[in-house]
């Protein structure tokens, strides 16, 4: 997967930095559209930490808010859409702790994300595939929160180690050692043989 | 030397590793001379394989939208002089 920077420009004029110095200079329609090329991404990011459309709509507003109040002291150390993403995991994070309880214990499938049908060439295929993704999403929701970060931004996202671990705010061998817990533990959850029968 | 039953609960907890590549050369020969002779093993690499190749698979972009309503809070904030916290604050 692309960088995200490298997936969508905030704008066909402006760059980037342009808009960043705009909207610390206090233009909220330049943060709006810097941030906008992000949020269909941060959003979806959120509906997987959080399992839940209201609170990942509400959770969203707050990450905006906290990004536009806090974009004077940007400085660039890391690409904005880290920085955003960062605000956003530390917001779903303060979510959850705030309402005491971990993500959503029914996932979030297909079905209530209304994404298009995957394309499959036979019926019992598109059956397994869609049986995997329920039970990967009922795995996910079952993790405490930092392993559920650390494999919704490696393996979900497609994020690098690097970039996940500095989204996350740990270091990278202590991101790794997140990531094989929370894959050890959805292994366990969804068992071998669905996962060797439905991946082929 | 480690036993067959010590290879085996280490080759279990270092499946991610293997997949992740985070394995060094010896560590990897390690668990591949086990899994060629363990059945659980050997299916729990290609488990672990379809497991992140299935998160892969749940990157739904394409399909899902953010609220009109996102950026909601920062409007008023900006309209009513609640602009971004000068630098160094």
């Amino acid at each position: 997967m692309p960088p995200l920077a490298a997936q969508r420009a905030p704008g066909s004029t402006d760059t980037e930095a342009a808009l960043i110095a705009r909207a610390q200079a206090g233009d909220a329609g330049a943060f709006e559209r810097l941030s906008g090329a992000y949020a269909d991404r941060l959003f979806m990011l959120l509906l997987r930490l959080l399992g839940d459309r209201g609170e990942a709509e509400d959770v969203a507003q707050e990450v905006m808010l906290r990004a536009w109040r806090a974009i004077a002291r940007f400085r660039g150390q890391s690409s904005y859409f880290t920085w955003l993403y960062r605000i956003a995991v530390n917001e779903a994070n303060r979510a959850l702790e705030k309402r005491g309880r971990r993500p959503a214990a029914a996932p979030l499938g297909p079905d209530e994300l209304q994404l298009p049908a995957p394309a499959a060439e036979d019926p019992a295929r598109q059956a397994e595939n869609s049986e995997l993704r329920r039970a990967l999403g009922r795995a996910l929701a079952g993790l405490p929160p930092a392993l559920r970060t650390a494999i919704v931004l490696r393996d979900v996202e497609g994020l690098s180690t690097q970039q996940a671990a500095e989204i996350a705010g740990v270091s990278q061998a202590a991101f790794k050692s997140r990531l094989h817990q929370a894959r050890l533990r959805v292994r366990a959850a969804i068992g071998d043989q669905t996962l060797v029968t439905a991946g082929g | 030397m480690p036993s067959r039953s010590d290879d085996h609960r280490w080759s279990q907890q270092h499946l991610s590793h293997y997949v992740e590549g985070d394995l060094g050369p010896r560590a990897r020969r390690r668990l591949d001379d086990h899994a060629l002779d363990c059945v659980d093993c050997g299916r729990g690499i290609r488990a672990m394989r379809a497991l992140v190749y299935a998160a892969q698979g749940l990157d739904g972009l394409a399909g899902v939208r953010a609220p009109a309503t996102i950026f909601d809070r920062v409007r008023p904030a900006g309209a009513g002089g609640g602009s971004p916290s000068s630098p160094n604050t």
